[in-house]
């Protein structure tokens, strides 16, 4: 099984160029101070504070991380029973659906972001409604084809069993299903909840300009403003964030097969 | 007999929930396809048939290069970072922990980036070891990004796998390699598809990423699409019900005509997924290839690289800012071939040049234009071939403070910051009356469109408080601060950008914040709307042609200024955007009696009102307001 391990090597060294390098230099501005073109290495942690002593920062910051967990409880609470149903076709038919679901996605983002604020505008709905259907949209096909995955693969011999051994059907689902599944909705999570934090076209475009995530805030500083030195102190700051978010979401998984 | 009925019942509302799941995930694209066949530029209101915007598409070579480049790039990055990422994740599953957790974390870094870090990331670190972006650079970046995805797909179902089942294989007697092709790859092939999907859909729709590591004359379609939002139009939608149209029928004869034909169910249902969905990519990205060689067409006995040392022209423009022939004419003209590349905000121009980006064009505004000459990163116009200057109206030129001579820049478009208002809503009296205070009216509270820019927003700001808008004064600029906070309050705007155009265009609100080249459109689509320029001041811009000092094709890059100035180009160009002409002739024609812009006020901005300013470039007053415009809207 040694030769397996080797299989790693190619990624580790494409990551240290492609990610962590890149990251290093993100890293390098975030804890130093604009030196007008060349660099100069003036460490401070300034940048950092700059962001936790004012309120708005803040409250943006709260507000993505809101906006981003409720997209993702509504995509498991959508996702899982779409994603159970499609497992119990026969596999042709599953097939079909995987299929189905995935075709939109052809279709630019910008496009179908555009094309809900068409249907939107006709209804008199608020503004963080529509970001919501927006996101959830979005976001919604990842969720169920991590969660179909882990359920396509569950062995049907346990059901059985568990049949067998007395439980009724919801029973079955409770301790059997659900727990076989937890990993393909925590997967789901980080391809939902991750992404949706910092996303930025959709709040802009459905929510109409009043919606400022952090998203938004690290492209004003990046783009707009061009204090790269702060907007890297924020991109940072959020990366840790859900780094943290993250090793909970992974706590609760681990704990789940624990039992 | 009851449990059947019981299934059957259950049966239906399954059905239900899944019809009601894809109705959902279909109802955009159906909006898409019918928006397609509308008969005006509006994405919102439906006026009419007409196929008018596929004959568009089909005519237009800068919108078929885009989705090339996408479907090239979507597939190779897919299938690239799928192989990559399964090889990783068999590997990772058999690594130690602590190896395992660390590349997992580090993998996990371009998910949990925003776009654009990840993006400024990569092109920092193109810029410092010297790689010039390009085609290569986009697909790197894209692998770079996919790989993440492929790996989190696949993990999960790796760690539910029994590992005694590959040790068993080797055991008898199966070489690693058979062991895994044979024994792991069949068993995860499903969360190898959906991770392929994955890394498909994202490399699909990405625009940020994409936007800071491409190269010059490599666009995609959300670059295209997103710098197309200046007055976006429906080709884009003909483009994706074309997409729609051809997956689907691949999609039904792959999947649908076998099923209705032998009912027995198929046993290799992995094969057959694997098999239904590399058709598709096959089959789009040959139509793909075919539309756009029909689109490249070479003509022309004029030898380019004789006369001018090259055969291509890099433009770096704003989106939808140019006459629609005037390029393709440009090419046949002088037999080259023009990468045009476009951008949706200065910022974004002046961020992708300082990354290294090689253009021999760009339309910078009047404050851009004095940073690049600032930092040096523009070259003098050629006098001796670019002769026209004079047919430039004399009373923009006093504007011009930022290069009065006209040795780096040569105006494009300009025009001035106004109200376009409704008059059913808004009394002509009433707008003279207020001027800018119009913003801090309540009784248009939630009736009213604000420009989403910290620059126009302080502008109105300080010409109401009857400052200059290019003050550093800190008490100046707190004062501005507190008036649009003031008129956020009061007024609850609506924050946009050139979504504003279709909005007025629709009547949407009662007014709105406008350019005056977008007023021109929207008063010529709309009777109702009118365009006021307040007697506190307003700004007056200008959008220059300008050569930049890292271009390669200077010569060419001096023809493209002069052929531009021409008085026809001028006229088609102006006529076809709707911003002012430069060139005071062309001005003149298209606001007389027989031009397009007769009686339009917005096409023919004040000039000579001492309270009118331009920009001019401010680093610092630049950074208070931007963080100060974020404060407004979060209030």
């Amino acid at each position: 099984m040694n030769s397996f391990k080797r299989m790693t090597y190619p990624y580790i060294i494409w990551l240290l160029v492609f990610v962590v390098a890149p990251m290093i230099m993100i890293v390098l501005y975030a804890v130093t101070v604009s030196g007008n073109d060349t660099i100069v290495f003036k460490f401070t942690l300034e940048n950092f504070a700059r962001f936790f002593k004012d309120a708005d920062f803040l409250r943006v910051l709260f507000n993505s991380l809101r906006i981003a967990f409720i997209t993702t409880v509504i995509c498991i609470l959508i996702g899982y029973p779409t994603a159970y149903l499609i497992a119990q076709q026969n596999e042709n038919k599953q097939a079909f659906f995987v299929l189905l679901l995935t075709l939109p996605m052809w279709i630019n983002m910008l496009v179908r972001t555009y094309a809900w604020k068409g249907i939107l505008m006709r209804f008199d709905l608020s503004s963080e409604f529509k970001v919501f259907v927006g996101m959830v949209y979005n976001f919604l096909p990842y969720m169920i084809l991590q969660i179909y995955t882990s359920l396509s693969k569950l062995d049907k011999n346990l059901l059985n069993a568990a049949y067998d051994l007395g439980a009724n059907k919801v029973q079955t689902f409770l301790k059997v299903t659900l727990p076989l599944s937890v990993p393909g909705i925590v997967s789901g999570i980080t391809l939902v909840f991750l992404p949706a934090v910092s996303s930025f076209c959709i709040p802009k475009l459905l929510g109409g300009g009043e919606y400022v995530l952090i998203g938004n805030l690290i492209e004003t500083y990046f783009v707009t403003t061009g204090d790269w030195n702060f907007g890297s102190a924020i991109s940072l700051i959020m990366a840790i964030i859900i780094i943290i978010s993250m090793f909970f979401t992974k706590k609760i998984d681990k704990n789940q097969q624990e039992d | 007999m009851e449990n059947e009925k019981k299934s059957f019942t259950s049966n239906l509302s399954a059905n239900l929930w899944l019809i009601l799941i894809i109705l959902f995930f279909y109802l955009p694209i159906i909006y898409v396809v019918i928006f397609s066949f509308n008969s005006t530029k509006s994405l919102t209101v439906f006026s009419g048939f007409s196929t008018q915007w596929y004959q568009k598409m089909f005519s237009d070579r800068t919108m078929l290069e885009p989705i090339y480049y996408t479907i090239l790039v979507a597939v190779i990055a897919t299938i690239v970072s799928t192989v990559i990422g399964t090889i990783t994740s068999i590997g990772l599953s058999k690594q130690k922990k602590l190896v395992r957790e660390l590349v997992l974390q580090v993998n996990n870094l371009p998910v949990m980036n925003p776009d654009i870090v990840t993006a400024i990331g990569l092109m920092l670190f193109f810029l410092s070891v010297n790689i010039e972006t390009s085609f290569w650079t986009l697909l790197l970046s894209h692998i770079t990004f996919c790989i993440p995805y492929v790996v989190l797909a696949i993990m999960p179902k790796l760690r539910t796998l029994d590992d005694n089942v590959a040790e068993a294989a080797l055991d008898l007697g199966a070489t690693p390699f058979q062991a895994l092709t044979k024994v792991i790859i069949p068993q995860i092939m499903p969360a190898i598809m959906s991770g392929a999907l994955m890394a498909f859909s994202m490399s699909f729709d990405d625009f940020v990423i994409s936007f800071f590591t491409t190269g010059t004359g490599v666009s995609n379609i959300s670059i295209y699409v997103y710098s197309m939002s200046k007055r976006i139009n429906p080709s884009i939608n003909a483009l994706s019900s074309i997409i729609v149209a051809v997956i689907t029928t691949v999609l039904v004869l792959v999947n649908v005509i076998p099923l209705i034909k032998s009912k027995k169910p198929v046993e290799k249902d992995i094969n057959k997924k694997k098999g239904s969905f590399i058709p598709a990519v096959v089959a789009t990205l040959a139509v793909i290839i075919v539309l756009v060689s029909l689109g490249f067409k070479s003509t022309g006995d004029f030898d380019p690289i004789a006369e001018f040392g090259s055969d291509t022209l890099n433009v770096f423009n704003s989106g939808e800012y140019i006459g629609e022939d005037v390029i393709s004419n440009f090419e046949k003209k002088y037999n080259v071939r023009v990468n045009y590349d476009t951008f949706t905000t200065q910022e974004e121009m002046y961020t992708k040049l300082m990354g290294g980006s090689s253009y021999d064009i760009i339309v910078p505004s009047d404050y851009m234009i004095e940073r690049l000459l600032k930092s040096d990163m523009l070259q003098k116009i050629d006098k001796s071939i670019v002769q026209s200057l004079d047919t430039l109206n004399p009373g923009l030129i006093e504007y011009m403070s930022f290069d009065p001579n006209m040795d780096y820049s040569v105006p494009y478009f300009w025009g001035s910051l106004g109200i376009v208002y409704d008059c059913t809503q808004v009394e002509q009296q009433e707008v003279e009356k207020y001027g800018w205070e119009l913003f801090r009216q309540e009784k248009y509270s939630g009736n009213a469109f604000m420009y989403d820019s910290e620059r126009e927003a302080f502008c109105i700001a300080f010409k109401s408080l009857g400052y200059s808008m290019n003050t550093s004064d800190d008490k100046e600029i707190s004062e501005a601060y507190d008036w649009l906070v003031d008129m956020d309050k009061k007024l609850n705007p609506s924050y946009v950008t050139d979504e504003v155009i279709d909005d007025m265009c629709n009547g949407a609100k009662a007014f709105a914040l406008v350019f005056s080249g977008d007023a021109a459109y929207i008063l010529s689509e709309n009777e109702n709307m009118r365009y006021y320029e307040p007697q506190q001041g307003t700004n007056i811009w200008i959008d220059a042609m300008c050569i930049p000092s890292n271009a390669k094709n200077t010569k060419l890059a001096n023809v493209f200024i002069e052929y531009i100035l021409s008085y026809d180009v001028s006229y088609a160009n102006s006529e076809y955007v709707g911003y002012t002409s430069p060139n005071l002739e062309v001005a003149e024609v298209l606001s007389g009696e027989e031009g397009e812009y007769f009686e339009n006020s917005a096409y023919t901005p004040r000039t000579g009102y001492s309270l009118d300013e331009t920009f001019v470039d401010n680093e610092s007053q630049r950074k208070k307001i931007s963080e100060l415009w974020v404060k407004v809207k979060l209030n």
